[in-house]
């Protein structure tokens, strides 16, 4: 018998009827999304940057990276930068755009200096942003560089986790992450220290749409 | 390792010594402890939320089976490929297997309690294929050697001065003990080099969803994303009662269990993967593997234990026992530390290896306070306490002078003349109201064993003496 059988049988040979309990649902109400998820996400060690709407959120996105002294950016092809040619509007970086240019995308993460993306989703009382995997959703992109630079617009805003997955549709893709900050750790004798593996900073433009 | 009552007994009495391991260990629980209570505070009707959790986790394990093969089909159709396996060697055989058809020689690994319970670092290293622990915690105990000492927080035994010793004899590099950031710094260089050059990661699993045949996994550092995308393989161990049916249900479980265990209401990356990179996809493995893991869970569904599978590693019960701050991980013998050790030790790897356990507890019941599924922990150690005794797992010597005693006790009259024969026979060794006893067959270890009295109660009672003293009054 195969290790599947042998296990399913004995789990089988104790089945019993079961109740699952009904769904449980979202508590939450809050009065302003985007304003939990700024507390949230803050007080988490992320940044957030509001902006009034996309071109504004652009131009927050200038400046970041200015500030950064940027030179190599990593870009996700996805909804809200997809229609926006960023080697044009940004000529002063070099640019990867996941799923367009050509070369090795991983080389390339290892060494850019932020990575760029949208996201599908971002829960309020978590301050969490979902980015996932896709054609023109890099994975690296948004782990690799030590800064994470993500677009969102207030319209993906849902008050939490519980809200998030019951309005879930379809089969996921490969990869999904909820980010609520940036990477960091405590196992040093509990000290809290920031950017241990992942992203050392984590910056979201939230704009009105 | 094992854990029987003189060694649980000594690993602890070294632990309580350890006056640094005690300060660590006050400082990381209490830490634990007040982060949990405030931030379960927040939620909205928690405590029926923890209701409703425990009656999620009890209805999925009545029907693990249909579960676990709802999870398979789906994961299966997401290009995953699923194994089983019935016992620990099974498991890294398996894991083994497909980094050899690979010819992988380095492999990271994120923090799993399922890969420590197996041994799978040892299987590898034998094969020659070298396990890199990634997780920063995971990474100082095993450049230490070290098994884990919280389920959490694995290096809470290690101080920054050790850690430091140990990362400039890794690197090569001098750092400073008092630099926490520089050394986190190290480490994120020298592991991401890791990373980028593994050919296969290793991961566990926190959550297996039946609904989409997905995975979760939760972590602060990032390492357990870095594992699962890097390289061209990637291989989970998870245990078979790790199951949410529904996606409803993982939310819960996940509202549930970063608050329970650091205190966050979600830990900083919950990663979701569903099969390998789709052809579409720029990057992410090419192919990803689950390997269930029986190793001693399957049995117990059915049996009064069936409760410990309910279980989702959050550590909140090390936090709260009073045992657990005091002897510290080690004493446990095993990967798992503290009440929910206690309890899974004996169950999955042996009451006769793990005897001192089930007594490594006040019953106090603090852990099952704190439990996100209300586990019934001080029940259970009852249960197994009870085993030992039906099963005679205790030394023969412990039990013949247990059934002796049961059976003295049991009449007036052979108590009465066994005292007695006891009163003479310890006349040598008495010493005021203390017996002298060489070390080894002292009970009492650093106390002293008390004499029997001169007199028994009964016969001070007997003789009418405490009437007198008191009409003297």
């Amino acid at each position: 018998m195969s290790a599947r059988d042998q296990i399913l049988n004995q789990l089988r040979s104790n089945e019993r009827p079961a109740e699952h309990p009904e769904p449980w649902r979202s508590r939450r109400n809050f009065p302003d999304l985007a304003e939990r998820f700024t507390q949230t996400l803050t007080a988490g060690k992320g940044e957030v940057i509001r902006a009034a709407n996309f071109e504004a959120a652009l131009n927050e996105i200038d400046t970041i990276l200015h500030e950064l002294q940027a030179k190599r950016v990593a870009v996700n092809d996805t909804a809200p930068l997809d229609g926006l040619d960023v080697t044009k509007r940004w000529p002063d970086f070099e640019w990867f755009v996941a799923g367009k240019s050509e070369g090795d995308i991983k080389s390339f993460c290892a060494g850019a200096d932020v990575g760029l993306s949208g996201a599908d989703a971002a829960l309020a009382e978590t301050g969490s942003v979902v980015v996932s995997s896709g054609p023109g959703k890099s994975r690296l992109a948004t782990l690799l560089p030590p800064v994470h630079l993500a677009i969102v617009p207030t319209s993906i805003l849902t008050s939490d986790i519980l809200t998030w997955t019951a309005a879930r549709q379809g089969q996921p893709g490969a990869n999904r992450v909820l980010v609520s900050g940036p990477s960091k750790t405590a196992d040093i004798e509990q000290v809290l220290a920031i950017g241990v593996h992942g992203p050392k900073r984590f910056i979201v433009v939230l704009y009105d749409d | 390792m094992t854990a029987t009552m003189h060694e649980f007994r000594h690993s602890a009495f070294v632990a309580i010594e350890d006056i640094q391991l005690q300060s660590a260990l006050e400082g990381a629980t209490h830490k634990f402890g007040t982060g949990r209570t405030d931030a379960l505070a927040e939620v909205p009707e928690v405590e029926a939320m923890r209701d409703h959790f425990k009656k999620v986790r009890a209805a999925t394990l009545s029907q693990l089976a249909h579960h676990l093969e709802t999870f398979e089909k789906n994961a299966t159709a997401a290009g995953t490929q699923v194994h089983w396996a019935a016992t620990g060697d099974d498991a890294c055989r398996i894991v083994l297997d497909i980094a050899q058809k690979h010819g992988v020689k380095l492999v990271t690994k994120s923090k799993s309690m399922a890969t420590e319970e197996i041994h799978l670092n040892q299987v590898l290293s034998k094969a020659g294929i070298e396990p890199v622990e990634t997780d920063l915690g995971e990474w100082i105990i095993q450049l230490a050697g070290d098994p884990p000492s919280h389920i959490i927080a694995p290096a809470i035994h290690k101080t920054r001065h050790q850690i430091a010793e140990m990362f400039t004899k890794e690197t090569g590099q001098q750092v400073s003990a008092d630099d926490i950031p520089g050394l986190t710094e190290l480490a994120r260089q020298v592991l991401r080099q890791k990373f980028l050059a593994a050919g296969m990661g290793i991961s566990g699993g926190n959550i297996m969803v039946a609904e989409t045949g997905s995975l979760v996994l939760v972590m602060n550092e990032g390492n357990g994303r870095l594992v699962t995308s890097t390289p061209p393989v990637h291989v989970a161990v998870v245990g078979l009662e790790k199951l949410a049916p529904t996606w409803d249900d993982a939310a819960v479980w996940l509202s549930l269990l970063a608050r329970s265990s650091t205190g966050q209401a979600l830990t900083i990356y919950t990663n979701i993967i569903t099969g390998p990179a789709r052809p579409t996809d720029p990057d992410g493995p090419q192919e990803v593997h689950i390997v269930i893991l029986d190793n001693g869970r399957s049995k117990l569904i059915g049996t009064k234990y069936e409760e410990v599978l309910q279980c989702i590693r959050c550590g909140a019960c090390l936090n709260a026992c009073p045992v657990y701050r005091e002897a510290g991980g080690h004493a446990y013998g095993n990967p798992y530390s503290g009440p929910i050790g206690a309890v899974i030790a004996p169950l999955l790897f042996g009451l006769d290896k793990y005897s001192g356990l089930p007594h490594a507890s006040s019953l106090c019941g603090a852990c099952k306070d704190v439990c996100p599924a209300r586990i019934d922990l001080p029940r259970m150690l009852l249960e197994l306490r009870a085993d030992e005794v039906e099963q005679r797992v205790l030394p023969w010597w412990e039990s013949m002078s247990e059934r002796a005693a049961a059976f003295g006790l049991a009449s007036p009259g052979l108590f009465k003349y066994g005292t007695a024969v006891i009163r003479q026979l310890q006349r040598p060794l008495a010493k005021g109201d203390k017996l002298n006893l060489p070390g080894k067959l002292n009970p009492g270890q650093s106390r002293k064993t008390p004499a029997l009295a001169k007199r028994s109660f009964h016969d001070i009672w007997q003789s009418g003496e405490l009437d007198n003293k008191n009409g003297g009054e």
